[in-house]
């Protein structure tokens, strides 16, 4: 039965160019956009790499502080209380503290290489997946003895050294000279917690250790043993938490940090770093706009759709008089409808990976490896159905109520 | 003619709902868009109040805490980096220098004006210099205020308006705490630093007095470098400085690529929003393009009956044309009296002139893309013969 329906769906496709290719158009573009988004949301906050294993990292990157009523100062925590109170946690398998990247200049053959800086422990090699090219991490020993190693990434090598060797060699960063013991694939600049050019290890910011502050230039990245022990690692960071603000100066009136997920701290960020988890929120608004966006496609394809079924109007009186129910007649304009809605979802595949690549190729972000995979494929696939449906409902369930004895005479009122 | 029309679309009202709503859509789109692009351009022709050409722009932080060593430091390098023969001219100011990414304010009264909020600025006298500054009226800073009583300050025009209205500003004394007062030494007409998009906000000057105020650590040193002077001499520059302060923290950029990574910030959502609203423009034209040519196709027969009893082919295309519209103007009503809510409830913040620009703008869009739409189907309504017509009926 559903092959004869795509059938149909074919001859009536090639009997109206014209019409096809609007639908198509609308279809395939609206999705490229929808596709787009998706790639981007996947980027920066779905399961890439390092930060591959997504749903057992936590990560700290804010400090608020109250001062007095309605003042607040806000920023990244401090290295005192990310070693003081976490890495101390007892449900984490693992934590890592880390400093923002910083920018930092670097002179080679007359030119200059802007680089980003990141100080970082040995744990963060481990906790994150960082794809070596070359060489290896540099170990806790290096990082205890405050040795002037560095990880650098692929962009870096090219720049800095050409085709030469890289592993050994000496690289001079903001005046300093590090030996290069690591190169890594380049890392995405939206993955903020893990983002350089250039890690070295974190002992040579030693100076900033002794700062008793809770805010300063630091994240922290947690893992869970499983993605099961998040909720209970954000119970025991509360719980310190209640801590911290016991023995805080006085000048603050309380403190808060939270350990959240990429989307989570993005959305905590975003929406005004309340106390309560704001993803959900980011969602639901999300969603919206996604909504908003694809109403108008919508609208213009079933408006589409309502003329090219009110031109078969006599089909579909002859199969009335034939005894075929209403039921049947919608579930074929479904059908056809969901084809039309798949073809236009193959081509938007098609387009949407050529805008990726534009996108990538263009530079606006540094290093970014947009690509259509499988989780972005399911995404759009899911996003062609729902457009299909909400199409090709409304049409179907028109001409089904079409009188029999007036579709047969062609005319509809 | 025209009543007549409006009440064969009301009739039809049903039928012609769709195609209301996507002109209702498109029209609340374009506005949106068009409002933050006339936004962004009216802000983008006004003028900055400084030049950014040969300026390059250092961030100096240090990583140690001994206040008395760093000042030390600070004052060594302000007077090395004054030395070299590229330099014209050099001025210590805090991290919000032109295109930063950074913010400063203040509140400040004055009589009866409380709490009006500024942008402050710190900087050295030489500021003027290197970044162009015009003063209108008063004078800028100089040596002379080393040893004045209250600290000078130079405004913009627009804390001038703000803060004093029609008085004249020079020698006013600002409040600022139980033992400060600032005290207004020039104007300048425009000084707008955080990005070209950016509307003027309040804003002065603070000056620097490096001898008197031995605490603070600035962030920020610009630098108008002569012609000529490329990565050669950055390196020599930043190698002799990182002599002079060994465990500091030593950026070098030009504003040039400040500049270009803060327009990026707004270009680029701009881009982006401007080819999605397009995309669907072309999406909608088409669907409409479609439906029309489907829907007088269907009406050939009162086409055909029309002109048998002596409509000429002008009039058909008019009459079809006018439909369009009239569906257009329905869809358009509609949007407008949501559009229009946005100038009388001042929603946010901006100016209602451009609100009422790209209400217009996006109408006149609307039109222009319903009555390119429909002139190549009414005119091939027009074309139909009256006997064919007549005859296949």
């Amino acid at each position: 039965m559903i092959r004869n329906y795509i059938k149909i769906a074919w001859a009536v496709l090639q009997r109206r160019k014209f019409f096809t290719f609007i639908s198509l158009f609308g279809i395939s573009f609206t999705l490229m956009v929808l596709m787009v988004v998706t790639s981007f949301y996947d980027h920066a906050f779905g399961p890439q790499m390092p930060e591959r294993e997504s749903d057992k990292l936590l990560f700290v990157n804010n400090m608020r502080e109250q001062v007095k009523e309605g003042y607040t100062n806000s920023g990244p925590p401090s290295y005192y209380f990310l070693n003081r109170y976490v890495r101390p946690l007892k449900t984490p398998e693992n934590v890592s503290i880390n400093s923002l990247f910083m920018p930092v200049n670097s002179y080679v053959n007359n030119k200059k290489l802007a680089l980003d800086q990141k100080h970082t422990d040995a744990a963060f090699w481990d906790i994150l997946d960082f794809n070596f090219v070359e060489g290896r991490p540099f170990s806790v020993q290096e990082v205890a003895n405050a040795t002037r190693v560095a990880v650098i990434n692929q962009n870096t090598r090219k720049n800095y050294f050409g085709e030469k060797e890289a592993i050994g060699q000496t690289i001079e960063v903001d005046q300093v000279k590090y030996k290069v013991v690591g190169v890594v694939e380049n890392v995405p600049v939206l993955r903020l917690h893990s983002y350089a050019d250039v890690w070295v290890p974190i002992t040579l910011k030693s100076q900033d250790f002794k700062r008793t502050g809770l805010r300063g230039t630091y994240f922290a990245t947690i893992k869970a043993k499983k993605a099961s022990d998040v909720p209970k690692i954000q119970e025991e960071f509360a719980t310190m938490m209640l801590q911290v603000n016991k023995n805080k100066s006085k000048d603050i009136k309380e403190a808060f940090a939270y350990a959240d997920d990429i989307f989570g701290t993005f959305a905590r960020t975003l929406l005004g770093g309340g106390k309560t988890d704001k993803s959900g929120l980011l969602y639901a608004i999300l969603a919206f706009a996604a909504f908003l966006f694809m109403l108008l496609p919508t609208i213009n394809l079933v408006n589409i759709n309502i003329s090219r079924i009110m031109e078969r109007s006599s089909e579909i009186g002859v199969r009335k008089a034939f005894g075929a129910s209403s039921a049947t007649i919608i579930g074929q304009f479904i059908v056809e409808n969901i084809f039309l809605t798949l073809l236009g979802g193959l081509l938007g595949f098609l387009i949407s990976a050529g805008v990726l690549e534009m996108i990538n190729d263009s530079g606006i972000l540094a290093y970014a490896n947009l690509g259509l995979n499988l989780r972005v494929f399911a995404w759009g696939l899911l996003l062609c159905l729902v457009f299909g449906l909400v199409s090709g409902v409304y049409p179907a369930f028109k001409m089904s109520r079409l009188n029999a004895v007036e579709a047969l005479k062609g005319g509809s009122k | 003619m025209i009543r007549h029309l409006f009440k064969l679309i009301w009739n039809q009202k049903k039928s012609n709902f769709l195609l209301i709503t996507e002109i209702f859509f498109s029209f609340l789109v374009l506005f949106a868009v068009l409002s933050f692009i006339l936004y962004n351009y009216h802000n983008y022709t006004q003028p900055l109040g400084f030049k950014y050409d040969k300026v390059w722009q250092l961030w100096l932080s240090p990583n140690t805490d001994s206040a008395a060593h760093n000042i030390a430091v600070q004052q060594q390098m302000i007077q090395r980096v004054r030395s070299f023969p590229e330099v014209e001219h050099a001025s210590f100011s805090n991290s919000n220098t032109p295109f930063a990414f950074s913010q400063m304010n203040a509140g400040m009264s004055y009589k009866s004006k409380k709490d009006v909020f500024s942008e402050v600025f710190d900087v050295q006298d030489d500021y003027k210099n290197v970044m162009g500054i015009e003063v209108s009226r008063g004078r800028w800073f100089g040596p002379q205020d080393n040893g004045s009583l209250h600290d000078p300050i130079v405004i913009n025009k627009k804390l001038q308006e703000e803060l004093f209205g029609d008085e004249d500003p020079i020698g006013k004394l600002i409040p600022i705490d139980d033992s400060t007062q600032y005290a207004v030494i020039g104007v300048v007409d425009h000084y707008r630093s955080y990005s070209e998009f950016d509307p003027e906000k309040a804003a002065y000057f603070h000056r620097i007095n490096l001898e008197k105020d031995k605490n603070s650590i600035w962030n920020g040193l610009v630098i108008k470098v002569k012609p000529g002077a490329g990565v050669a001499f950055e390196e020599k520059m930043v190698r002799e400085l990182s002599r002079i302060s060994k465990d500091w923290t030593i950026e070098v950029t030009t504003q040039e690529k400040m500049r270009q990574s803060k327009a990026k910030v707004t270009t680029v959502p701009m881009i982006a929003m401007s080819l999605v609203c397009g995309f669907l423009i072309i999406n909608v034209a088409l669907g409409l393009f479609g439906v029309l040519w489907y829907n007088i196709n269907r009406r050939y027969a009162e086409i055909g009956l029309r002109r048998a009893i002596g409509a000429s082919s002008k009039q058909i295309r008019n009459q079809f044309v006018g439909e369009v519209l009239v569906i257009a103007t329905f869809g358009l009503l509609l949007g407008l009296l949501l559009a229009a809510q946005f100038p009388l409830l001042n929603v946010f913040q901006l100016s209602s002139v451009i609100y009422w620009e790209s209400i217009g703008a996006a109408a006149f869009l609307i039109f222009l893309l319903a009555i390119v739409c429909a002139i190549y189907p009414s005119r091939q309504a027009s074309k139909i013969f009256p006997a064919v017509a007549l005859h296949e009926e």
